[in-house]
């Protein structure tokens, strides 16, 4: 085998994942103390945690990549 | 060498359909899921079923930790790390396992309302069970890939079924994402 294996790059990998907890806890503090409607708040959290884990997890950036690889 | 090459450039040129194939699928299904949201805040509108929120917590930390493993399963078979991308992988079955008997053997079985009892009934458990029946289908999917790749299948170059899985897994999470909120944090409580 002449091809060299790539380095594994876990650093958005973990990043991630530290902001989806802090979304996730700040929305459940908010959910347990919230007096009014904060369904548009709440809508907001979830579209923040939903960013992270479509670019950065489900990597959707390779379906519009000219790169026929799986990197 | 020449036909291996030729075997690996037939297999890139695949692989673009493969996702774009992949991802309609997501979205068709997203159409799915979207309608039980909506239908969420159109039948309940400010009020929530009386859940356990501690739990609701937890089980979403879980399925947020196993999309966490899953994501570095997939970075370690592309980089040809085959003993790192079954140890992950079978760390996100294992996690897959919790969230769902945390949803269906525990959530179900405390929670004092039945599928038949009014709106709030109906809409959690179709929410719930549509949801969960995803997380089940794709912990069956984690199996065949972990398999698969105990046998040596999958290797830096070619590993499309663990890219596939990985995209259906972190997907199910997406849902769970707007799911949770919805069901356990928004709106006031209604008992019974």
């Amino acid at each position: 085998m002449d091809e060299t294996k790539p380095k594994p790059d876990y650093s958005w990998n973990l990043l991630a994942f530290y902001a989806l907890i802090l979304f996730t806890i700040g929305e459940f503090i908010l959910g347990i103390s919230a007096t009014s409607n904060i369904a548009a708040l709440m809508i907001l959290f979830g579209l923040g945690k939903a960013y992270f884990i479509v670019t950065r997890y489900m990597n959707i950036g390779r379906l519009f990549s000219d790169e026929e690889e799986h990197a | 060498m020449s036909a291996q090459a030729d075997s690996l450039a037939e297999y890139r040129e695949k692989l673009i359909n493969n996702r774009l194939g992949l991802w309609l699928f997501i979205i068709s299904d997203a159409f799915v899921f979207g309608g039980l949201f909506i239908a969420r805040f159109n039948l309940l509108g400010d009020s929530r079923p009386e859940l356990n929120q501690t739990l609701g917590l937890v089980v979403t930390s879980i399925l947020l930790l196993s999309s966490f493993f899953m994501n570095r399963a997939e970075i370690a078979i592309g980089a040809g790390d085959v003993k790192t991308f079954l140890r992950n992988t079978l760390v996100t079955m294992i996690l897959g396992t919790i969230f769902l008997l945390g949803v269906v053997a525990v959530e179900w079985q405390i929670a004092p309302f039945g599928p038949a009892d009014g709106v709030h009934g109906a809409i959690f458990y179709t929410m719930t069970g549509f949801h969960a029946f995803h997380v089940f289908t794709g912990i069956i999917f984690l199996w065949v890939v972990w398999r698969n790749g105990k046998k040596g299948l999958y290797t830096a170059e070619r590993h499309w079924a663990v890219e596939a899985c990985a995209v259906y897994w972190h997907f199910v999470d997406v849902v769970w994402v707007f799911f949770y909120p919805a069901l356990y944090l928004i709106g006031s409580l209604v008992i019974g």
